[in-house]
């Protein structure tokens, strides 16, 4: 699937479209433009907040504390579990330097479900030995990241940021109000990283715009040990229009118990329904098992409109970088953060210059958006046109079952790079799939003769 | 098959004045009110049972064999009020079907598998079943020739848009004669008749119904929506880049 994305390359990259890519201050025609960027502090070095301490915030603090620049990394709550999936592509070790004892569990197959039943074994065949899905919880791996952002030379502050003071001038800095233990304190800063989620405040403060967000509701159940057993190494992936009208329902093993829970973007007000769909489609699975916690989030489906506004920039879950079709954002909100960080490094050369929007724009943006969008856009694609009914979600399990699909698919998902595929069996993957739609659209239509 | 002996048992439980089947609701916004719910059931049964009559004429000796079925059926559904009717088909064996039993004539009705993985298919719609480890599904639509499948679709629409086309062409022929003088001979010689018929050939094949025309639209904005979005950070800039140029950065 991934390797469609050769066959249809982006003809004219989004990079190309508005910016010219001449000096770093860009001038219109018409009017002069005074920035601040390229003025030498002297005596100090850059001073940037990152608002939000999860795995963007803290891979961007630990980039800028690297790089030389005075970090402030701002976080309420240092020890909640978050509600997530838990799992991390393979690159992300390496890439981030993760310690193997912090992964929970070793996920070596999954198993996806359409509406009939049809139950097709993804990984089997198609992961080579070393390859395997990392599941970890997120308090772990949070506070994995956030100390060794500690220790690269970021200052952890845990309070609570109320207010932020948008400067008049492009000299002067930014104001952050922010409450710990009941106390009211401020703190001038040059830039902001705001890295603080779906619900991000920063976003409101820069007026970024809204986006529109899918529920993901989940229950994590402690279950008995002979059907633990059966989630040792095996994560489930259901479709249907009974467990979700538009995306997926899963049961994910963690530490010691499963999380059973389903999401939708347009029917958030039936997601009780929904789940109630999932737990009875897993019901001799859990059978016996007890819940020990109930969750929810949101999860953006779209970046925000504005991601970069004068001398804020942000990332993560905050910026929207959260694909479709898997729904997966911790590696893309670590990845930004970090290329976030080292951008405002580039651009203020270790911390000695001042920066500016178009910085943060053309270091930062735009190379973010040359790496990924295409990622994007193709996993917006295939959401489409295989989640969209019953119909496409069994073409979507038929061809799930075909072994190089599955191989391209792990390839793309576990290391993030456009899988070079044979070019002969990309061709018999697109009849396949085309073939696939049209048996199954030709038994939907079939099936709407029948009113049992 | 299930629908018949669902509409058996009905038969019995209705003479019987036991009018207490549950369904299982399906999860749409409006799924309250059992009762309500089983007078649904009771007519959208009855118009099944219609639909096969047909089908009881041709296979009395099923319905002999289902006659015990629906007896145990109706007990289980009265014992555990939450089970929901699963699906049963004699010829759905271990989780897929036996393709022996869909010979005809000794020859294979690849027709009637399509018909019957439809029904399974549209069962498990409205009645979702628990998956389960003992008896998982292996049928793969596959394994059916592509030759049954273009019988059973494309042949029927292909007859009847030749069928269209032949007529459209043979009164634009009389027509045209009749407007121009150009008898049928004549007509194929000249280029604005060879035109004229191949903007409606193309025409009938692609735009079969006005609807597609809208469907077509509304995809191709689907398609670009996404794209928009991730533009939008970029369009941004020269909107704002006046106000915050001067003001802000």
């Amino acid at each position: 699937m991934a390797a469609c994305q050769i066959q249809n390359p982006l003809q004219n990259p989004l990079s190309q479209l508005s910016i010219r890519k001449t000096r770093p201050c860009l001038h219109k025609p018409h009017y002069v433009t005074i920035t601040a960027a390229g003025h030498h502090l002297s005596g100090r070095k850059l001073r940037v907040a990152v608002i939000g301490g999860g795995p963007a915030g803290s891979s961007a603090a630990e980039a800028l504390a690297s790089g030389g620049i005075e970090t402030f990394l701002f976080e309420r709550s240092t020890s909640t579990a978050k509600p997530c999936g838990g799992a991390i592509p393979l690159c992300m070790i390496d890439e981030f330097s993760i310690p193997l004892h912090l992964i929970d569990r070793h996920v070596t197959k999954m198993k996806i479900i359409s509406p009939s039943n049809l139950a097709v074994d993804f990984g089997s065949k198609s992961l080579r030995s070393h390859e395997y899905i990392p599941m970890l919880r997120r308090e772990v791996l949070d506070s994995f990241l956030r100390t060794r952002a500690q220790s690269a030379g970021a200052q952890l502050i845990p309070s609570l940021v109320t207010h932020l003071e948008i400067p008049s001038s492009s000299f002067s800095p930014y104001i952050i109000h922010h409450s710990i233990n009941n106390s009211r304190k401020t703190l001038a800063v040059d830039a902001i990283i705001g890295a603080d989620g779906a619900n991000s405040k920063v976003a409101k403060f820069i007026k970024a715009g809204n986006y529109t967000c899918a529920i993901a509701f989940q229950e994590r159940i402690r279950l008995p040990d002979e059907k633990m057993a059966y989630y040792q190494n095996l994560a489930e992936m259901y479709v249907g229009d009974d467990v979700s009208p538009d995306f997926y329902a899963w049961v994910f093993p963690k530490c010691d118990h499963v999380a059973v829970g389903t999401g939708t973007v347009c029917a958030k007000q039936d997601i009780k329904l929904y789940q109630r769909g999932i737990k009875e489609r897993v019901k001799s699975k859990i059978n016996g098992g007890k819940v020990i916690k109930v969750e929810a989030h949101p999860i953006p489906e779209h970046p925000r409109p504005v991601r970069v506004r004068g001398r804020v920039a942000l990332v993560g879950d905050a910026a929207g970088y959260v694909t479709k079709c898997s729904g997966e954002g911790i590696y893309f909100a670590a990845k930004s953060g970090r290329m976030c960080g080292e951008a405002i490094v580039r651009a203020s050369d270790g911390g000695e210059l001042m920066i500016g929007e178009d910085d943060l724009k053309r270091e930062y943006l735009m190379e973010w958006d040359k790496k990924y969008v295409s990622t994007f856009r193709f996993l917006d694609m295939l959401q489409r046109v295989f989640y969209g009914s019953n119909v496409a979600r069994e073409a979507l399990v038929e061809v799930c079952g075909n072994e190089y699909v599955q191989r391209m698919t792990f390839d793309s998902y576990l290391y993030k790079k456009l899988a070079k595929g044979d070019r002969w069996e990309d061709l018999k993957m697109v009849f396949g799939t085309l073939g696939s739609l049209m048996r199954c659209k030709i038994v939907g239509r079939e099936m709407e003769v029948f009113k049992l | 098959m299930a629908s018949i002996s669902i509409s058996a048992s009905l038969q019995r439980a209705c003479s019987s004045q036991h009018i207490r089947r549950k369904q299982k609701p399906i999860p749409k916004p409006t799924y309250s009110l059992g009762t309500k719910q089983v007078m649904n059931a009771v007519t959208l049964d009855m118009e099944a049972q219609k639909g096969y009559k047909t089908e009881t004429k041709e296979e009395p000796a099923s319905e002999m064999k289902k006659s015990k079925d629906p007896e145990e059926r109706l007990k289980d559904e009265f014992e555990t009020e939450s089970s929901a009717p699963k699906f049963r088909d004699e010829r759905w064996k271990n989780g897929t079907w036996d393709l022996n039993m869909f010979v005809r004539n000794g020859r294979m009705d690849w027709d009637s598998v399509i018909v019957a993985e439809a029904r399974r298919r549209k069962f498990l719609e409205m009645h979702p079943e628990a998956t389960t480890n003992e008896e998982p599904v292996k049928f793969r639509s596959s394994i059916i020739p592509w030759w049954a499948w273009l019988i059973r679709t494309y042949l029927p629409e292909a007859e009847l848009l030749n069928g269209r086309a032949a007529m459209i062409g043979f009164f634009m022929a009389y027509i045209v004669d009749a407007l121009t003088g150009l008898d049928v001979v004549g007509q194929t010689g000249n280029f604005i008749c060879k035109t004229g018929l191949f903007v409606t050939v193309i025409g009938v094949v692609v735009l079969r119904k006005t609807q597609d025309f809208e469907n077509l639209k509304k995809l191709a904005d689907e398609a670009t929506y996404y794209d928009k979005q991730w533009q939008a950070s970029w369009k941004d800039e020269n909107a704002t880049s006046s106000s915050d140029r001067i003001g802000n950065t």
